[in-house]
Order: C-alpha cells, then sequence, then structure tokens
C-alpha cells in the first residue's frame, strides 16, 4: 500500500527537530525506525502533512552505562539492544528485545518510537516499567523525564506535547543478585502479543525484597501491577503467595475483546504469564541460566 | 533406467532461486497505468450516488470506472446456478447495492498506484447502510435478501439418498445424534496475491497475462462479460506464485483492468491487489453447517446409516458456485464402507466475502465433517479411534461408492500401521495414558482422508442440467525444433507444481533421453500454446490428465519420427531404437552404427524438404495429443456416476497436549502418510504433502475469517489473520506407500490438495484430549481462545446423545 503524499523534513539536530515539529501544525509527525507510523500511513489510517526525519540525529542512538543506572538513546533499534551489554547484563532486557517481531522490524524499529507509539502492545514499555525506567523528553519548553508508567497515558496517546520528542530511556541499574522475566504469548512474528508480563525481583534468601510487575496488551495502556508486588513484596515466596500475586494482576488488567481472543482468556493467559514470569525471574535471581521470550502458540 | 520415480534438479528452480521468474506484477512498461479499486466498507448498503470529479480532476489520474461504465459495456457474468440463483447479477463493479465488505464500488487507472489510492480518497459515495445477514441458517430463512431481485438467498438444495436409510436406522444397535458441527471459513493465502496487466487493443481484442489458475474457464466467463467474442480475448499466465483454487474467480477483477485500458485509448493497465485487498475480496473457501445428524450403527460400531442436513454459505456472490454442492459427494462415504446415506444439501448467499475454491475444495468439507462423526461415535461407544476405522474401512479396490464413484485403489489399513509405525504410536498411546492419570490433557487423533483427483465435469449437469459440460481433458504439444530440442507445451498453467519438471521426466522415459534435453515453456497462453476448456492446474489432476497428454504426445512423435528415421535410413521401424549418441539425441537401426540424429529429422522437414520427394506428407513433428479420461455423463436424476478418476488418500496422526493454563494446542507429534499411487517425482510430491499439511495445521489452529455482527472482516491483515509460520510447525515425519491406480496410464494419481488431512486430525486430537473434560469437538477451528471456550462451557451433554 502507498501512503497519501507528505512532506519529508530531515532533522540534523534535536533542537532543529523541535522547531520543525512546533511550527509544522496539526499534521506533522516525528519519524524514527517507522515500524508503527508507517504502517499507519500506509493504510492511510493517520492523515499526516509532514513528516520529520529524526533517523539521521547524531548522539541520540547511544547505550551506556555508569554511575548506577543505564542510559539508552532513543534511537537505539531493537537489534542493536538485543546485542548490547545492557541484554548481557539485564536478562529481561535480552527476552522483549529478542521477541520483538521479526528481524527485518527489529533492525529498523527503535526504542524511542517503540515507547512514542503509545501501543499497550508495545513490548518496550511495558518491560521499561518493570525497570522502573524514566523517558527523557525534549520539547520547545525545554527538557523533562517523565516515569514510564505515568508517559502512556490513554490508547495511543501520551503526555508528549506539541514539538515534543522522546530522546532517551534511563533506568537504575538492578541490584546485585535481581533479575527479571519477560515472557509473552503471541501468534506468529507479525502478531502483537496477545498479552505480555514482566516482572523484575530482588530477592532476599527466599523472600521477595522488591518487585516490579508490568502487563502489555492487558488493558488500553501498559499497566503497572501495583497490587501485583504489594502481594509478593517483603513476603517468602511461596506457591500460595504466587498465586494471590497472579490473580491481583488479573484483577489490575482490563483487557479487550479482540480476534487474539476474549478478555476472560486474555486473563487467564496473564495469569499464567504472571506466575511463569516469577518463576523464571526467581530461577535467575538464583544464578540459573534459563531463556524466555515470547511463546508462540 | 527411468526418470518417472526420480528427483531430478527441478528446471522451474534456477529461474526462481535467482529472482529470475517472471510474476505478474513483475511487468513493467512504458506508460504502463495502474489501477487501484475502491470498495466498499460496509457490507451490505445501498449506493445513493458516487462523485467521482474530484477524483477525475486529480493530475496524474487516467480514468474513473464506477457502475455506470460496467451498465454500459459489461454484462453480467454467466451463472453456474439453476433459477433464480441463475439471475444474480453479478458484474465487476457494485452499481446501485453492496453485497459484502471489500466489493468494488469504483477503480481508478493513474500513473502511479500512489496517486490512484489519492484518487480514490477523493470519490464520494453516499451509502445507506442496510442489516447484513451472515449467517447460513438465518440467511436460509429469507428474511434479509443479498440479491432482492432473485426473491430468496437459497442457491441450491439437492437430496443424495441411496440404499434404505430408514430400515438400517430401525435395525440399528446404536443411533448418534449430533446436533450440530461447523467448517470454518479461511483461504490458503497465496505469496502472491491477484495480479493482471490488461490492454484492450485497436483490433477490439484484450491481452490479460494474469495469473488465473484456471484460464481455460475464465476465458470463457471473461469475453461474455466484456461482450467480446471468446476468440477476442487473450489469457496469458507465466510465473505463478501459488493459486490453490483461490485465483479461479480472479477474472471477475481482471475486467476492471480491461475496461480501464477500454477508456484509455488502449494503454496497458496493470493491478496488483493489495493484501488487505485479497483478505477481504479475493474469495474465501467454503464455510459449511452440519445439523440433524444421525448414525446408524451395529453392535461393533460399523456404520450402517447416516442422515444430515448440509447448509453451505457460499457468501454474496456464487460465482464458482453451487458446484461445491455436488463436488462433495465426490468423497461421499469418505473412506467408510457404509451404503445407506441421506444428505440434504443447501446453499445460500450471506453477506461475507464470496466463496472460491480452495485447497480441499468441498470434498475436505464432507470428509471433515465423516471424520467428525467416526470420532464422535467411537467417543461415545468407547471404541478406540483406530479401532473404529479399521471396523469401517473400505478394504475391496476398485470399489464403487453408493452414489457411483469408483475408488481406484487403496490400502487404509496399511496407510495407518505406516503411520504408527512413523510416530511411534505404542510409546505415545502409553504416554497419554500416564499423563491422564497426571490430570494432564493429552490426545492422539487420527485423520483419514482423500484427495479425489480429475474431475467430471458432466457431475456440473448434477447441480444444473442445463449447463454444457463434461468429461475432462489436457492438451499438450510436442515438437522438435531447427535444432532438434524436444519443446513441450502444457495447457496447465503451473502455480509452483513443478510441471516442467516432471513433464520432462516423461518425456525423457519415452525418447530414452535425459531430462534437461526437454524444454518446456511454461505458463498458459490462449494465443500461441495449446489448451482445451479444461486446461488449468486445479483439482488434483496434473499427474494423470497433464502426463497423460504429455504421454499420448510423445506416442504421436515417436511415431513420426520412427516413419521418417526409417526412411532416411532404409530400415524397418521396428529395428529403430530411441537414444542419445555422440551427435545427441538420435533413432539408430539396433546392431548397427546407423543413426540419424533430432537436428538432422528435425531439418528434413523444416529446411530440406526436398529429400522427402513427396514422401511423408504427414510427418510434421510438430504434434498435439489432448487426453480424455474415460467418463461417462452421471444420472442426473439419481445424482449417481463416477465423479473422478483417482483417489489419492491421506493419513494423518497427531499427538497433543493442551495446557489448560495457556489453552495452547501443543503438538508433540506428527506423522502423515501419503498414497498417490505411483510417484513421479518423490521429491516434489513430499513437498506437496508437507505444503498441504502446513496448511491444514494452520486452518486447524491459526487461520480464520472472523466477521463482526456487522460484517466487518476482523481478520484482514497477515498481523491479524495470522497464516501459520515455521515457528508453528510441528516435526512432521512423512511416510509413502504406493497403489498405483489401475485408470491411469502410469499409475499415478492427481494429488497436491490433500484432502485437508490435518483438519480432521487436529480436530480429533483436541477431540482424545479433551473428551474427558465433557468436551465434543464440533469446529474444525480449534485456536487456544476456542479451546478456552470448550474448556470453560463443556458441550457434550447438548451436543450429542446415544439411543
Amino acid at each position: 500500500m502507498y501512503p497519501a503524499p507528505f512532506n519529508y523534513h530531515r532533522a540534523g539536530s534535536v533542537a532543529e527537530a523541535i522547531s520543525l515539529l512546533s511550527n509544522l501544525g496539526d499534521g506533522v509527525r516525528a519519524l524514527a525506525g517507522g515500524q508503527s507510523l508507517l504502517v499507519l500511513l500506509k493504510a492511510r489510517f493517520d492523515t499526516v502533512t509532514d513528516l520529520v526525519d529524526l533517523g539521521r540525529i547524531r548522539g541520540l542512538d547511544g547505550i551506556e552505562a555508569g554511575n548506577g543506572e543505564y542510559r539508552i538513546g532513543a534511537l537505539a533499534t531493537h537489534a542493536r539492544l538485543a546485542r548490547s551489554p545492557v541484554a548481557e547484563a539485564i536478562p529481561i532486557f535480552q527476552d522483549a528485545a529478542n521477541g520483538i517481531a521479526d528481524n527485518q522490524v527489529r533492525s529498523r524499529g527503535t526504542i524511542g518510537g517503540n515507547v512514542s507509539s503509545g501501543d499497550p502492545s508495545c513490548d518496550w514499555p511495558t518491560l521499561l516499567i518493570a525497570l522502573d525506567a524514566q523517558v527523557h523528553c525534549e520539547g520547545p519548553d525545554g527538557k523533562r523525564a517523565v516515569p514510564v508508567n505515568e508517559f502512556v497515558e490513554d490508547l495511543y496517546l501520551t503526555v508528549l506535547g506539541d514539538g515534543e520528542i522522546v530522546t532517551g530511556i534511563s533506568f537504575p541499574a538492578p541490584e546485585k543478585g535481581a533479575a527479571g522475566a519477560y515472557v509473552g504469548f503471541k501468534r506468529c512474528a507479525p502478531a502483537y502479543p496477545t498479552t505480555s508480563v514482566g516482572v523484575q525481583l530482588t530477592m532476599d534468601g527466599d523472600d521477595c525484597k522488591d518487585v516490579r510487575v508490568s502487563l502489555g496488551s492487558s488493558g488500553l495502556t501498559p499497566i503497572h501491577a501495583t497490587g501485583a508486588e504489594a502481594e509478593l513484596r517483603g513476603k517468602l515466596l511461596t506457591d500460595d503467595v504466587i498465586v494471590r500475586a497472579a490473580d491481583a494482576a488479573v484483577a489490575e488488567s482490563d483487557p479487550i475483546d479482540d480476534q487474539r481472543g476474549t478478555p476472560e482468556f486474555k486473563q487467564l493467559l496473564i495469569n499464567t504469564l504472571v506466575k511463569r514470569g516469577i518463576g523464571v525471574a526467581r530461577r535467575r535471581c538464583a544464578g540459573e541460566q534459563v531463556e524466555v521470550s515470547h511463546e508462540y502458540y | 533406467m527411468s526418470w518417472v520415480g526420480k528427483s531430478p534438479r527441478r528446471k522451474e528452480d534456477d529461474r526462481l532461486i535467482r529472482g529470475q521468474g517472471l510474476f505478474t506484477d513483475d511487468e513493467l512498461g512504458e506508460g504502463m497505468l495502474q489501477l487501484y479499486i475502491l470498495r466498499s466498507p460496509y457490507a451490505h448498503a445501498k449506493i445513493n450516488s458516487i462523485d467521482t470529479s474530484a477524483a477525475e480532476a486529480l493530475p496524474g489520474v487516467a480514468c474513473v470506472l464506477t457502475g455506470k461504465d460496467v451498465l454500459e459495456h459489461c454484462d453480467p457474468y454467466m451463472q453456474l446456478a439453476l433459477e433464480p440463483a441463475a439471475n444474480i447479477q453479478d458484474y465487476p463493479l457494485a452499481r446501485d447495492k453492496i453485497h459484502f465488505q471489500g466489493e468494488p464500488v469504483a477503480a481508478v487507472a493513474a500513473e502511479t498506484v500512489g496517486l490512484a489510492m489519492d484518487a480514490a480518497e477523493l470519490i464520494d459515495v453516499d451509502y445507506d447502510m442496510l442489516d447484513a445477514v451472515l449467517d447460513v441458517e438465518e440467511a436460509l430463512k429469507d428474511e434479509i435478501l443479498v440479491h432482492d431481485n432473485i426473491g430468496t438467498n437459497r442457491t441450491w438444495q439437492g437430496v443424495y439418498e441411496y440404499g434404505d436409510v430408514d430400515k438400517a436406522f430401525a435395525e440399528a444397535a446404536h443411533v448418534v445424534k449430533i446436533d450440530r458441527l461447523h467448517f470454518h471459513r479461511y483461504s490458503s493465502t497465496p505469496l502472491e496475491n491477484n495480479a493482471c496487466v490488461a490492454e484492450w487493443t485497436r483490433q477490439g481484442t484484450v491481452e490479460f497475462l494474469c495469473n488465473n489458475n484456471f484460464p481455460g474457464f475464465a476465458k470463457q466467463l471473461l469475453a461474455p462479460g466484456l461482450r467480446l467474442p471468446i476468440e477476442n480475448v487473450r489469457v496469458r499466465t507465466y510465473d505463478v506464485g501459488g493459486a490453490f483454487g483461490n485465483k479461479i474467480w480472479n477474472y471477475v477483477y481482471m475486467a476492471l483492468a480491461a475496461l480501464a485500458s477500454r477508456k484509455t485509448g488502449g494503454r496497458r493497465v496493470k493491478w496488483a491487489e493489495i493484501r488487505t485487498e485479497h483478505m477481504l475480496a479475493a474469495g474465501h473457501g467454503n464455510e459449511r453447517t452440519y445439523v440433524d445428524t444421525e448414525v446408524a450403527l451395529d453392535k461393533d460400531g460399523v456404520i450402517t446409516a447416516l442422515r444430515s442436513r448440509h447448509l453451505d454459505d457460499c457468501g454474496a456472490y456464487t460465482r464458482y458456485e453451487p458446484l461445491g454442492c455436488v463436488i462433495f459427494s465426490q468423497v461421499l462415504p469418505a473412506t467408510y464402507k457404509l451404503r445407506n446415506i441421506r444428505i440434504e444439501m443447501n446453499q445460500a448467499v450471506t453477506n461475507k466475502c464470496p466463496v472460491v475454491p480452495n485447497r480441499g475444495y468441498s470434498r475436505m468439507q464432507q470428509l471433515w465433517f465423516m471424520e467428525r462423526v467416526v470420532d464422535i461415535c467411537g467417543q461415545e461407544l468407547g471404541i478406540p479411534a483406530d479401532e473404529m476405522r479399521l471396523n469401517n474401512y473400505i478394504t475391496d479396490f476398485p470399489y464403487e461408492t453408493p452414489n457411483g464413484c469408483v475408488y481406484d485403489s487403496g490400502n487404509y489399513p496399511a496407510m495407518l500401521d505406516k503411520a504408527k509405525e512413523l510416530l511411534d504410536w505404542d510409546k505415545w498411546a502409553a504416554y497419554r495414558d500416564q499423563a491422564r492419570s497426571e490430570g494432564k490433557h493429552v490426545g492422539i487423533g487420527i485423520g483419514t482422508t482423500l484427495d479425489s483427483g480429475t474431475n467430471n465435469f458432466g457431475q456440473a449437469q448434477i447441480m444444473n442440467p442445463h449447463l454444457p459440460f463434461s468429461g475432462n481433458s489436457e492438451a499438450c504439444i510436442i515438437r522438435l525444433d531447427f535444432d532438434g530440442a524436444v519443446v513441450v507445451t502444457l495447457g496447465t498453467g503451473p502455480s509452483g507444481q513443478g510441471h516442467e519438471t516432471s513433464a520432462s521426466q516423461v518425456v525423457a522415459d519415452e525418447l530414452n533421453i535425459d531430462p534437461s534435453m526437454v524444454t518446456v515453456r511454461s505458463g498458459f497462453d490462449t494465443n500461441w500454446n495449446t489448451f482445451v476448456g479444461h486446461s488449468g492446474s486445479y483439482a488434483s489432476q496434473f499427474a494423470v490428465t497433464g502426463l497423460s497428454a504429455v504421454h499420448g504426445a510423445c506416442q504421436k512423435l515417436k511415431t513420426e519420427m520412427r516413419k521418417l528415421a526409417g526412411f532416411l535410413l532404409e530400415a524397418a521401424e521396428e529395428d529403430l531404437e530411441f537414444g542419445v549418441g555422440e551427435e545427441g539425441p538420435q533413432l539408430k537401426v539396433k546392431g548397427t552404427d546407423k543413426a540419424v540424429n533430432y537436428w538432422y529429422l528435425s531439418n528434413i522437414v523444416n529446411n530440406n524438404n526436398a529429400v522427402l520427394q513427396g514422401a511423408l506428407e504427414d510427418v510434421t513433428l510438430n504434434v498435439r495429443h489432448v487426453y480424455r479420461p474415460p467418463f461417462n455423463v452421471p444420472d442426473v436424476e439419481k445424482k449417481f456416476g463416477n465423479l473422478t478418476l483417482t483417489y489419492a488418500a491421506q493419513l494423518h496422526i497427531a499427538v497433543v497436549e493442551i495446557d489448560p493454563a495457556t489453552c495452547r494446542v501443543n503438538t508433540l507429534a506428527y506423522a502423515a502418510v501419503d498414497d498417490c499411487g505411483t510417484v513421479i517425482n518423490p521429491q516434489i510430491a513430499h513437498g506437496q504433502v508437507h505444503g498441504a499439511t502446513v496448511h491444514g495445521i494452520g486452518a486447524a489452529i491459526m487461520e480464520a475469517f472472523d466477521y463482526d455482527e456487522g460484517g466487518n472482516l476482523l481478520t484482514a491483515t497477515f498481523s491479524d489473520y495470522c497464516p501459520i509460520t515455521s515457528m508453528n510447525i510441528p516435526d512432521i515425519a512423512y511416510g509413502n506407500i504406493e497403489t498405483p491406480s489401475p485408470f491411469s496410464y502410469n499409475g499415478a494419481k492427481g494429488m497436491g490438495e490433500g484432502g485437508g488431512a490435518p483438519l480432521h486430525t487436529m480436530s480429533a486430537a483436541v477431540q482424545d484430549a479433551l473428551h474427558g473434560a465433557g468436551v465434543i469437538v464440533t469446529d474444525s477451528f480449534v485456536s487456544p481462545p476456542r479451546v478456552y471456550e470448550l474448556l470453560q462451557n463443556p458441550n457434550r451433554e447438548t451436543a450429542v446423545s446415544v439411543g
């Protein structure tokens, strides 16, 4: 399919991008890897007059660690992230990056674009909630950092203002001995997950010292499952505790009815994935190597 | 030395692997226009007005077509149905009413596709939405009419009754009643979408390059639709990227490219369908509902009689239908020996995409039904699935079915044995029992199925006695070119089945040469190649019709070559032998070194004929043969006759485990055994079995066309429809047995469609896994969300009863 005609602008710097995006009216969109936007344009679901291509802005694709945190530039692609030292250090990161769509999409798509699309089916926002990440934005009014779970406000709607773009992501380096798991169910590579779950655990012996739980494709926005976390935090991780956490996560979810399944079916999957995610995260905390990602069913 | 039975390197692959194939959308040309079709967003609506002025004013737009143009230049396509359905007005564009979501409303030809799409957005269509009828049972009530002028939605009804059904029920030890079964909508989603390039020439002819897979038929419908003599329409194909029957009625849309060419003064116009258009409107497989099913069995679980009502949903237009209402009866009793059958077949139109033949067309729906019957009866009577089949299989061949079809050969018990061996049946049976004792859902399912090939078009008269079709045929020309090259043309128009390779194997055997010495010109061309009305690639028949035509043509050529060589070598024809000498392919006098090569023979006829001094006038070294299978016209009243020549068989077994925590249907082991008689090319046959198996597994667990209550297709993209990918395919253990057909010269049976075996198999396996949980599998689609529903709402109490 072919998009309707639009004007193409290539921004050389963040400042230029902000200026272009601020001055080209309602029909302007920022273009990064294009893996969400171009699909919409080709289907002519969105009326766009101008595209501002961020792809050539230098220095926006860095992947760095230091001072107790990780900093990732908005233009880092899924494929680079999957092969990066961050993925090596943080298993949950690798789980997600390798599970996104197919090789072609992973080579083009960026973390900043994925987060900016505001799509509850996207993997990065869900994962980043589990890592307690901040989204760094820059716009006509300057820079700000927004916690990722506050970044997506509603279906396809983020807090980004006019002319504002995502420039990067940061999150605190997990404590030593902490580990997580990102697990999802999907039917095939081009399909979004039917549901996905991120769990990041910090253990103290057999007790859960701290935990973050997030749910993807489980409502109109990525969900920070604080109820599930409350069932787990500070407790000995018995089967009963885990069951209660999974039930709490289901109660926090609000999946839509679509061709991927009914809300009830998706809640069954959420329940299962929360349990599975906790199980894998716990084994990884104990130093075990466990490979997980999206499961095709 | 025989080439048949070996797998020489495929002739097609060199160009295809190097990206040198010529698919329709690869065709480029100076000044070629691109066509884009504007389609209805609604399933059922009245068109009040269409304003195309803004679209026509857009620079780069060459023309816009609407219903007015088709009314001015087209006649409705011929319908196969009897009245009143024969009066369905099927045009390339909607006129005053929309009948399904995706129906073409207007078409724009422009310098680029992008411009054509821009222009289509500027077309203002004023619709009044109407309530849609989407379910076949609702449609048969005629409360909402899809086509107002025919006064009903029913397109066909007929009763297939054989034996003494009532007596068999009266004497039955058990009667099993099955409330309702449903075969879902899906298609085979070929890699290449529909496409054509059309040119309306100054001579008033139309030239089409297209990917239709039954061009002999398409041309006969397309030309009258365009108000042209059939001779004035040239249909040409070259490489086709999969068809599976799905491209049989793309002629409906091809007409639009021709009309746009006509309107623009003869410019070439290309139409290349977009995937979403393909999913919306290129044709879906037949959806069928089976109600009031009753099965009579004796005390040993042998089925003695069956009665049922079948309701086929053909979507908004009949097109190739209601042929499906007869085609199913090629395999009426499936692989089973029951003699008393009464099936009432019904079909109706609905506000959904029209159906099109789809790999396994209509027989698969019947075979799935029969396999469900066998498994449900077996489960309810406590008879294991393998025993149930062995009790009921047909074992003596040739076998005449109650409706007069003749199953040529087969050995279903041997296939079952082989599949069990491939699978390691005993191991998995033990695993199942152990797993069940631990509360797990593990099941083993068997699917036995038939791929009836080389159909007798006379069966169309059972549907409509006025149709002038019967028998079947295929044509081949074989000739020696100037340099003696052996050149073969065929009417078949393959779409990936390797006809160039297997035809060259047959020629090589006949002439005692190497397949590499044979050139097979692929593709269909009604101007320059040979063809007959039945020509095409469909209905699992090439190994019989195509190769018999090649074989017959070889006999004629050999006769001529012997005469000519005998004359030149002054030898008796019976003393000549075919082979390859130092100067290439030749005829040689046995026991001597006297020989003449093909170049010499060809040169005599084509360039140097005074040598002949007027002798051998009938030798042309360019011969045509048409193969006609031995068919009679069926008895239309009794619905009795032989409807297909060969019956390839498939036997699949799957072991599945269903995790109640996800409802995933995890296939632990899968075996597929095929019998297509004598195998021409084992690699190609294996590939066909693999492809059909994968298509069937996809259909069973992933692929469905789902509509909402407004008639909107919810699975119109690959992201939502999810055709099966390598990540979803279990390891497939493949095996083969050969029961040569007594009815084909080479013992081969047509194959490739595969009978939908995995659908039957996966339904059976899921049923076996969940029967203990009170579940009867009544739908052919067993995706995880469907399994969830089954587990939440066990249906055994209402779905089946045993008396």
